[in-house]
């Protein structure tokens, strides 16, 4: 007989043998207040707020302490009762300040859900703690003394559940026992992990999360900044452990889970998850990019094994635009069981990828091996082949339509000389080898426009042997679009780049471009109607010379052919945010929804499209899938000296004498023993919600 | 996405919300209540009483303050600004909201001046232990959450609200958001009860003369984010005066810190110039002190006083005294005064002579000194200035002088959402939105232009009661629009 059965306030209760009383309360949904106890961690008794009376024995037990034995009949709700819990409560009180308002864990906290429960409003004792200062040092976790209850649970949590014990009961100068850091030393010092159960299990503010660390929001969601932050909701700790672990096709499977361009995103992802990484606080975000490039080049495919695809369905989709957003979507629609045609009108697919993003950083060769296993999904990529009108695909017998042409029209902005010789746009520019474009080049360049692709063209003009290229950007350093790395590479690279600039009109000379008069800009703002609203310095005018002119100054979506979709003030095709034009059975994502962004936000609108196109054809819309096992973590870490300090790692670029003047890719991703060096440093966010939640009072149905 | 269906939605399980939804339930109405917070309660959970006005406890102590003369008081104090109805029937209900709350097991502590001069109207909670202070309110919650529940009223934890859901100009339910995602609830009235906009510096900024931090340094109760009323006016409702619940603080020491203790005083008050700007008597109301305050340069006010009124006030207790401040002894003023020299601060000064106070608190030094020469000549003879008091003449001798920085601070918001008596919503146009009700700090723009301090018990006063009217309209309009 492994089951017992006891009454709790005369309700018959039946629990496993060797439960505590508060176990069977629990399961049973009865309230019996307490604040020491929390489910996860092994029982003190020390709050004693859990009392309760056990019929035919003397004294109040604590129901965290006292096992369930046959029989018992237990009460947890008397005066008696609440009386020596309001005394606990008062000794409690009278270390804690008695001001709530200003503490951020206000009503999420359960000595404030206690003092409603109870009825207990400041202590009688007198205060036998002095105010001590908050500790705000640290960049993660606040400690506030004056909030503390020492109730154990962040001890208890650190060296039980995590394996890491740097907290512990300390006396201080008062001779009064209160939680600190062993040693007195501060966090990072002693080793912490900063996975922040301590602050989970907190019954109070006495440890909180600095402020701006997580979203609003729900709690699964918002506690793995990384994961959340992904457009596509890659499951980032997931991977990163894996890699840490050496299953690095696994680490693969788990990207490809939810994009199918891993290699792609490995090299130019913009990389949110870095950006949310609580890491960075400390030492630098986890280097997740590169341990993505790790893992992706570690595929094996052999996850194609669990890849599912349903039966085929009779119905056919249409693709326009065979970028990441397009190929994203065909993927998904042909596992779903639809007969997909993706049509490009480039001679290649790949979009961006392969006709945008010069070789250098992502080669064309890569993107091909991505595409290929599109194509053996079923998918069928018709290139040279330009879409003319929604009626042309209606005729041929597609029953879905999604556009995703993307924005590879280069903008012109109408300065004077904008029309003269040798002066380009940035898409032109960069294709045209692929397009056979007439184009002459020049000894000198000027690049206007701060984003990456006014990047992608200085440094293809570089190595290409133009001798003086320079980029003009109304931006000031801290703030242009570009990456941080690409504006370091391509000073190296010996590019010119000239910050807080507006252009005048283009010099010319004979007919020809000589070089763009630029004016200094003081500051700009962008009115209601994005309208750009700039200050000019008096008497600022200058002339930064090339013979050549590229206009890098955004790019528009083309879409001359499908004169039915409705489109906002800025040319971009008006959806409701799930891929739906308001044209029945015409769909849209990427870039000509979302106006120029990345590669990662593509693949995400692309999957939410699918979805919403499957639906539209009678499926049920799922598109997820579960590549690799459901994880065994162990929560117990342990402690790994110098955490703090371990310090990051990222890709290595090819010397510049090596990669100046060719398109060779010009980085080196990790080698195994630093891919797994960056995966130890992740603070493995995601195992704190995988504590139990503590409940209120409110929240029982007994209480 | 997930559907519920109640007849009555309230959004906020605080103090008015939680009226409202009893209201309704006790009617037969089937309730939902959804509360973004893990617990009920709201802002009220730090609260102390409520105004009650010709109640049993008052008759029993022989406080003779009437409903008309409450009612005459308010209109006067507020020049008719308020909605005169609005102030009548919450005046007219609060005794039976007292007598209501007291069947659901609430006790209430003697009913109580806010000072002197105000009116015993504030029904203070008592609690099952400890002093009927500060938190004191959260004991009344847990009766009212108990009650909901008893009534059938499932209350939704966790889950914030994210719009509010119209057809055809009809408010016809809302969508809420927990952990497993979206939910529409349908109802035939909603009622919003969110508590204001406390905690939201932008609020602040863009709809009051304040700038959180800079010259205002209030009460930012987590989760008072203006929300309700930014949902609200998506769905049409127009606004109403907004402005801050003001009071005065040393900036952030936490609000009625026991350091403010002797500083709160009659003693004297002067700006940065180093000039007296008001009767210090009139220290007692927080309201008119702030409004003083906010008129001088940079907002803020420093309050000095020497040795002498600190040794006076030890032994023979304080000039004034308010129900707030009253437990707090000269014992914790001492010890937070250590700790706060020990600690470091930026409120409280402490000086061997006036030059060196006017250097540590950046008060104009000629200022200062002239204005202390001519006080101490005041004290000698009467205040020729204000014509304070002259029992609250002390001079200001050292040999230690101490000042202590004030600043205007607000308990929270008041105002946003426009209502009639009825507690109905109304657009621009002032037309009713249907089904659509406000109830709360939301929609107190009875306080106009100030906080009514004279009949204490004003927010939780006009939070429970208007919520328990808007709970009894809800029904009443369903009655009329909904039954065959």
């Amino acid at each position: 007989m492994n089951q017992v059965k006891i009454e709790i306030d005369g309700m018959e209760v039946y629990t496993q043998k060797g439960k505590t009383i508060m176990e069977a309360a629990e399961e049973a949904d009865i309230y019996i207040p307490h604040l020491c106890h929390h489910p996860d961690l092994h029982e003190e008794g020390g709050c004693r707020l859990c009392v309760v009376e056990i019929n035919g024995r003397e004294e109040s037990h604590t129901a965290c302490t006292t096992l369930a034995e046959e029989g018992m009949s237990v009460t947890t709700k008397s005066e008696n009762l609440d009386q020596m819990r309001r005394l606990s409560m008062e000794l409690m009180l009278a270390n804690h300040v008695d001001d709530c308002t200003t503490c951020p864990k206000y009503l999420k906290c359960e000595l404030q859900s206690l003092i409603q429960y109870l009825g207990v409003s400041t202590s009688r004792l007198r205060r036998t703690l002095n105010a001590v200062n908050v500790e705000t040092g640290n960049p993660l976790i606040i400690r506030d003394p004056n909030r503390c209850v020492a109730c154990g649970r962040c001890v208890r949590v650190c060296r039980d559940v995590r394996g890491v014990g740097i907290l512990g009961f300390h006396k201080n100068e008062e001779v009064r026992t209160a939680v600190g850091v062993n040693g007195g030393l501060a966090l990072a010092k002693a080793d912490c992990r900063f996975c922040g159960a301590c602050v989970e299990v907190c019954p109070t503010g006495a440890l909180q999360d600095k402020k701006g660390t997580f979203q609003e929001g729900n709690r699964e969601d918002v506690l793995i900044p990384c994961k959340q932050e992904c457009p596509a909701g890659i499951n980032v700790p997931k991977y990163v452990r894996l890699i840490k672990e050496g299953k690095y096709e696994e680490a693969a499977a788990v990207v490809r889970e939810k994009a199918p361009f891993p290699k792609s995103l490995g090299l130019v992802c913009m990389r949110f998850c870095e950006s949310a990484c609580r890491r960075k606080e400390i030492n630098g975000a986890v280097s997740i990019r590169e341990l993505k490039r790790f893992a992706a080049g570690h595929d094996t495919y052999r996850w194609k094994e669990k890849s599912v695809f349903k039966p085929q369905t009779g119905k056919r989709v249409a693709v326009v635009g065979a970028g990441p957003a397009g190929l994203t979507a065909a993927y998904y629609l042909a596992k779903s069981g639809h007969a997909v045609d993706v049509f490009e009108k480039l001679p290649v697919a790949g979009g961006m990828l392969s006709a945008g993003i010069p070789d250098y950083r992502l080669p064309a060769q890569i993107v091909e091996e991505e595409i290929a296993v599109i194509r053996e999904a079923g998918v069928k990529i018709f290139t040279n082949r330009k879409i003319s009108s929604l009626e042309e695909l209606k005729n041929l017998g597609y029953e879905a339509i999604l556009i995703a042409a993307g924005t590879d029209k280069g903008v012109r902005i109408p300065l004077p000389g904008a029309e003269l010789l040798n002066v380009h746009v940035n898409i032109d520019f960069l294709r045209r080898n692929l397009l056979s474009t007439p184009m002459e080049l020049k000894d000198s360049v000027v690049v206007l426009g701060g984003g990456n692709v006014a990047f992608d063209c200085a440094r293809t003009a570089k190595r290409l042997g133009c001798r003086e290229v320079s980029v003009v950007c109304l931006e000031e350093e801290g703030s242009m679009t570009a990456g941080e790395e690409e504006i370091t590479e391509a000073r190296e690279e010996g590019i010119r780049i000239y910050n807080g600039r507006t252009f005048v009109r283009i010099i010319e000379n004979g007919g020809k471009a000589a070089g763009v008069l630029c004016r200094k800009v003081e500051s700009f703002t962008f009115d209601e109607n994005r309208k750009l609203i700039l200050t000019v310095k008096e008497d600022s005018d200058h002339v930064i010379s090339g013979e050549m002119v590229i206009f890098s100054t955004g790019q528009k979506p083309d879409l001359e052919s499908f004169e039915e979709l409705t489109l906002n003030p800025r040319g971009l095709v008006e959806t409701d945010g799930s891929g739906n034009t308001g044209i029945k059975g015409v769909f849209a994502a990427g870039d000509a929804v979302t106006g120029t962004a990345s590669v990662i936000q593509a693949i995400a609108g692309a999957r939410k499209a699918a979805s919403e196109i499957d639906r539209y054809l009678g499926g049920d819309g799922n598109i997820e899938e579960c590549l690799t096992e459901d994880e065994e973590v162990n929560g117990f870490i342990g402690k790994a000296e110098g955490f703090a300090d371990f310090g990051r790692r990222t890709y290595r670029c090819i010397s510049l004498d090596q990669r100046k003047d060719n398109f060779h890719l010009m980085t080196e991703g990790f080698e195994e023993t630093e891919a797994i060096c960056e995966a130890e440093r992740c603070l493995q966010c995601d195992l704190r919600p995988r504590l139990t939640r503590s409940r209120f009072w409110t929240e029982y149905q007994y209480k | 996405m997930r559907e519920m269906e109640a007849d009555v939605i309230v959004v906020g399980g605080g103090a008015a919300g939680l009226a409202a939804a009893i209201a309704a339930a006790e009617q037969g109405a089937e309730v939902l209540v959804f509360e973004k917070a893990n617990t009920t309660g709201g802002c009220a959970n730090m609260a102390m009483g409520l105004l009650g006005v010709e109640t049993k406890l008052q008759k029993d102590r022989l406080i003779d303050c009437t409903r008309e003369s409450a009612f005459q008081k308010f209109m006067d104090y507020t020049h008719w600004r308020s909605d005169a109805r609005l102030v009548k029937g919450y005046i007219d209900k609060s005794a039976s909201t007292i007598a209501w709350l007291q069947d659901m097991g609430v006790k209430f502590a003697l009913p109580s001046k806010y000072f002197p001069g105000s009116e015993a109207t504030w029904h203070i909670v008592q609690p099952k232990t400890g002093a009927p202070g500060l938190r004191a309110a959260a004991t009344m919650i847990k009766a009212m959450t108990d009650r909901a529940e008893e009534l059938g009223v499932k209350i939704c934890l966790d889950s914030p609200i994210q719009r509010i859901l119209k057809e055809d100009g009809e408010v016809i339910g809302v969508v809420a958001k927990d952990g497993e995602g979206e939910i529409s609830a349908y109802g035939s009235a909603v009622i919003i009860a969110t508590g204001g906009f406390g905690d939201s510096p932008e609020f602040i900024n863009k709809y009051t003369d304040y700038e959180w931090g800079k010259d205002l340094f209030s009460y930012r109760i987590p989760g008072l984010t203006g929300d309700g009323i930014s949902m609200a006016w998506d769905a049409g409702a127009a606004s109403d005066r907004m402005d801050m619940e003001l009071v005065f603080f040393a900036p952030n020491t936490g609000g009625y810190a026991p350091v403010e203790l002797p500083f709160r005083q009659p003693n004297l008050f002067v700006n940065l110039d180093g000039e007296r700007f008001y009767d210090e008597a009139v220290v007692e109301n927080p309201v008119f002190s702030v409004n003083a305050i906010a008129r001088q340069r940079d907002r803020v006010a420093f309050s000095i006083i020497d040795d002498a009124i600190l040794h006076q006030y030890e032994k023979n207790g304080l000039d004034l005294i308010n129900v707030v401040t009253s437990n707090i002894s000269m014992d914790d003023f001492k010890q937070e005064m250590q700790e706060l020299i020990k600690n470091g601060n930026d409120v409280l000064f402490i000086a061997d002579s006036i030059e060196e106070l006017a250097a540590k608190t950046g008060i104009d030094k000629e200022g200062l000194e002239k204005t202390i020469a001519d006080y101490n000549e005041c004290c000698k003879f009467r205040d020729t200035m204000f014509n304070k008091n002259p029992k609250y003449l002390k001079p200001i001798n050292g040999p230690k002088y101490y000042a202590l920085k004030f600043a205007p601070s607000a308990y929270g918001s008041l105002g946003g959402i426009r209502i009639n008596y009825k507690t109905e919503v109304l657009d621009k146009d002032n037309h009713v939105i249907p089904g659509l009700y406000a109830a709360g700090t939301d929609a107190n723009s009875i306080c106009n232009p100030d906080y009514v301090f004279v009949l204490p018990g004003n927010t939780l006063g006009f939070a429970v009661n208007s919520g328990r009217m808007a709970g009894e309209n809800a029904i009443q309009f369903i009655k009329e629009h909904f039954s065959e």
